[in-house]
């Protein structure tokens, strides 16, 4: 057996150029990486996280065990499509092997057996594979028609929306839902002329010989062969440019992932491994505010990976986004879709001008003196009840305070961060660390999440504990150093803030703090799955009234609860939701401050 | 007789309810506080002219009481308009012939900028408040001592989207220019500070009168909002602005902080729309059938709009407005007159 016939020419240039293009990208990809990466990469190899890492590939990039989670169809429709066809060329090639024992065969001989091999009889073993093959056949088609189902219906799937897509992904698109067909009719019409296959081809191709005739399947066997192996070829030819370029890339991405391998402030070589395990399957756009209240439609990570991927990228786009971490939270791939999003705002950020930041220099507008600190932050001093509870609370537990920026500070960083302005952010944070240490504080308290973040993420405050207001407050309750009054009459809901919740895990505290008041009604939406209030320091396009619009979302769910008051710990959130509703909005404090005993 | 009701007992109402009677119609004035005058019933002096609102107000009753055909309904909230019958919160149900709203609008709650400190800090108060301390007689810092330091701040819930009010409230500028005026002939020698983002002086004498503030008065403009407000150790407060004309950031310590606060649609508008087919602007105030020739007429055949439910209006504007929809509404009544008396 040669192996060869002119219909393989599409699918060998095809699988060549699929695999040259994939070797050549990971191949810069791998050498461009900075060298603590490729570091952590030699010294994870030999350990147990490449196990680890192996047994997750197999969950996800062949299982897709976190689809499931969002869909058990939409998981099966992945899952059907990926193992399906990963099953389909290891039994092939076991069948090979089978058949021809151990010896070379080229893959096209793998991958068009049957047109090579399609005897029947000459082997006992042959109808098991042919059954086998056919199940797994099938398989793949049903998630192919599945696919073609969410086309139509994609709510059916647990979709509201799915993604739009580029030239290149279409192409792929459509060349892929061709393949599994064209290789059953391929197989079909020469099974209803040599005989054999299992249920499915076998079926099919004696239904084909006596519809159609002997004549007319002789003559469609070539062509068939040839529109399977066109097929083929243009999926992998457009592989490597297109959305397709997940199934190799997530292999990848899950091992370095592993070694520790993160994105960073800067856009680095890893990133592409990221970027490129995108397989725009659309799952981020539906938990999009953006999308759902304000029906924008092209700036959701799907779109921004892609964007990226393709350098055509615009700041409209990077910019657009309220780094609420909803879409991260349900990304099946897990990319850190912030992290990417921020290194590209630093990328295309404007240098600002250095003597902008002289009136740093020397000083100190702190007052008061203690272990603990206290930083409010600037939205705190706009919003002054959360600082006067502060400081009943404080006056409450004894506890002697130095109040970092009581008469204006200097900015946390974070925002700047947040605009990819990192060169300006180290400013600031430089200077607070350094004021942090000067007066010897052991606590760090701050009644701003976005603050918090900061201090938490970048500040690297050895020797202070950095709190959030919440964390705080419910230890002086624990430690009995702060009693309040508790009845059941006052009825609470409480809104997550992004940067509090999904940001820096902390959903307990706060919870525990407002039923030490009164008792606590939670919205529809709340913890991890907890809506952004829109008026994000992090999205630099969208105007006031769209933020309100959003706000007002927000508003409704909380409205909803019955709750008299509505709670919050972020005075950014506080300010969103007040404005846009008509229940009395306060920060966490406030609640405590008032019913102090 | 035709029967005319007038919703809203403020100044555009009983201006109109008086000039509605005088043309003949019979007129029910309903007002859901226990007396006629509106917002006008706390205000002090008038712009530019320093008329005392009483003066005003006492002529307007005066001519109200006047005609007969007028009957005043006090403490009566309105809650549905058709152009055929007026209901009321009691469940009365008023039939008439036409209906001019007059309900005006309601003032800007100023806490809503916390930043501000009203209601958190003593000495931050609002014009609304200066007005009635001014009719007092009791301009004074709640320990009670006189202020030395005077700041008062424009557009408090007027050109904020922060807030979601877009619109210019129009007569705050010169109220505040008025108010600093009335604020030193009271303390000679206090400092007071506008801070503002333009200086709209539109109405006659007004530019004179802000000229006169700066020349005669000393009161020094300070371009740049307020950012924020902070209490100080010796129970003063310190202000956070910019001067966006030197381009610096600027803090000072006053004794006494007024918030011009805006003037905002009424909750009522937004039932109206939905039970009387009206039609409202992106700012909640009510939308008149055209901006020009149909300024007091709504898009529903016999209602008709009598000043500020329509923008922020001045006195001299609203009362303008009130005689306006008076005619308005009594000339489309002989017009359906007519055509009725034909059948």
């Amino acid at each position: 057996m040669t192996f060869f016939a002119d219909f393989c020419i599409p699918f060998v240039v095809g699988a060549t150029v699929m695999f040259a293009a994939v070797v050549i990208k990971y191949a810069a990809w791998f050498h461009r990486l900075p060298k603590s990466d490729k570091l952590s990469i030699l010294k994870g190899l030999p350990t147990a996280k490449s196990i680890a890492a192996a047994w997750e590939a197999v969950r996800e990039s062949l299982l897709h065990r976190r689809i499931f989670r969002v869909n058990p169809v939409l998981g099966y429709m992945h899952m059907s499509l990926a193992f399906g066809w990963f099953l389909l060329i290891v039994v092939g090639w076991i069948e090979t092997v089978a058949y021809l024992g151990f010896r070379w065969v080229p893959l096209q001989g793998h991958v068009f057996f049957k047109y090579f091999a399609p005897l029947n009889g000459i082997w006992e073993h042959k109808p098991v594979f042919d059954f086998a093959m056919d199940l797994l056949l099938l398989f793949v088609l049903s998630g192919v028609a599945l696919a073609w189902f969410k086309r139509m219906k994609s709510r059916a799937m647990g979709m509201k929306r799915t993604t739009k897509h580029v030239l290149f992904d279409r192409i792929a698109l459509s060349a892929l839902w061709f393949v599994f067909p064209a290789r059953l009719v391929a197989e079909s019409v020469t099974c209803g002329i040599y005989g054999g296959g299992g249920f499915l081809t076998g079926g099919l191709g004696s239904l084909l010989d006596k519809a159609l005739g002997q004549e007319a399947l002789r003559a469609l066997y070539e062509p068939t062969w040839w529109f399977y192996s066109c097929a083929l070829g243009v999926f992998f030819i457009a592989m490597p440019f297109s959305r397709y370029m997940h199934i190799f890339t997530e292999i990848p991405l899950i091992f370095l992932r592993r070694y520790k391998l993160r994105p960073e402030s800067h856009e680095k070589s890893y990133d592409n491994f990221e970027v490129e395990a995108c397989s725009r399957c659309g799952i981020c756009i539906d938990p999009c505010q953006l999308q759902s209240v304000l029906g924008i439609n092209d700036v959701q990570s799907v779109y921004f990976l892609r964007d990226r991927r393709y350098n055509m990228l615009q700041q409209k786009i990077a910019n657009n986004c309220l780094m609420c971490g909803r879409c991260e939270q349900t990304c099946p791939v897990g990319i850190n879709l912030n992290t990417l999003r921020l290194n590209s705002r630093t990328t295309m950020r404007n240098i600002p001008n250095e003597g902008r930041y002289n009136y740093l220099r020397g000083l100190d507008r702190s007052e008061g003196e203690g272990r603990v600190g206290y930083f409010a932050g600037c939205m705190t001093l706009l919003t002054p009840n959360t600082l006067d509870a502060m400081r009943r609370i404080f006056d409450a537990a004894r506890e002697d305070v130095w109040w970092a920026d009581k008469d204006g500070g200097v900015c946390c960083g974070r925002p700047l961060k947040l605009s990819g302005e990192v060169d300006s952010a180290r400013k600031m944070i430089d200077y607070n660390k350094e004021l942090f240490r000067k007066h010897g504080i052991a606590t760090l308290v701050t009644s701003c999440p976005i603050c918090l973040r900061v201090f938490r993420e970048e500040y690297d405050l050895e020797g202070i504990e950095v709190l959030h207001h919440s964390e705080y407050i419910l230890r002086l309750m624990r430690q009995g150093r702060l009693r309040v009054g508790y009845s059941s009459e006052r009825t609470f809901t409480y809104h997550d803030p992004c940067e509090l919740g999904r940001g820096s895990g902390i959903y307990d505290e706060p919870r525990a703090v407002i039923e030490a008041v009164g008792v606590l009604a939670e919205p529809d939406h709340t913890r991890k799955d907890a809506l952004c209030c829109g008026s994000s320091v992090a999205n630099t396009v969208i105007n006031d009234a769209q933020q309100l619009t959003i706000a007002q979302g927000v508003a409704r769910e909380l409205d909803d609860t019955g709750a008299d008051t509505v709670v919050t710990s972020c005075p950014l959130c506080k300010k969103a939701i007040a404005r846009a509703s008509a229940k009395n909005v306060v920060d966490l404090s406030e609640i405590v401050a008032v019913n102090l005993k | 007789m035709k029967h005319i009701i007038v919703v809203g007992g403020g100044i555009a109402g009983m201006q109109c309810a008086v000039e509605a009677a005088r043309g003949g119609a019979a007129v029910t004035l309903i007002e859901k506080e226990g007396d006629t005058g509106g917002k006008l019933r706390n205000w002090h002096k008038l712009f530019p002219t320093f008329t005392p609102a009483d003066e005003v107000l006492s002529a307007l009753r005066h001519r109200l009481a006047r005609e007969e055909n007028i009957t005043v309904k006090t403490d009566c909230e309105v809650t549905a308009v058709t152009p055929r019958k007026v209901a009321t919160a009691s469940g009365e149900e008023l039939a008439c012939d036409a209906v001019v709203l007059a309900t005006g609008f309601a003032l800007f709650d100023a806490r809503v900028k916390e930043e501000y400190g009203y209601g958190i800090y003593d000495n931050v108060i609002t014009s609304a408040d200066l007005e009635r301390m001014f009719n007092d007689g009791a301009v004074k810092l709640k320990s009670g001592g006189a202020p030395r330091r005077i700041a008062i701040l424009h557009c408090v819930g007027s050109r904020d989207e922060k807030v979601c009010q877009r619109h210019c409230s129009k007569v705050c500028c010169v109220t505040g220019v008025k108010q600093a005026i009335e604020l030193k002939k009271l303390f000679p020698s206090a400092d007071v500070f506008n801070f503002y983002m333009d200086i709209r002086m539109f109405g006659p004498g007004y530019e004179e009168m802000y000229r006169e503030a700066q020349e005669k008065y000393n009161i020094h403009f300070v371009r740049g909002r307020i950012s924020e407000v902070s209490p100080t150790i010796d129970e003063r407060l310190q202000i956070k602005a910019e001067d966006t004309l030197t381009g610096r950031p600027l803090k000072i310590g006053v004794d006494m902080l007024v918030l011009l606060i805006g003037m905002k649609a009424d909750a009522m508008n937004a039932s109206l729309e939905e039970a009387s087919g009206l039609r409202r602007q992106p700012s909640g105030f009510m939308q008149p059938r055209d901006s020009f020739l149909g300024n007091v007429e709504s898009g529903a055949e016999g209602i008709f709009y009598a000043g500020a439910v329509t923008a922020p209006k001045s006195v001299g504007e609203s009362l303008n407005e009130g005689t306006a929809a008076a005619r308005a509404a009594l000339e489309w009544l002989g017009a359906t007159h007519k055509i009725d008396s034909q059948r």
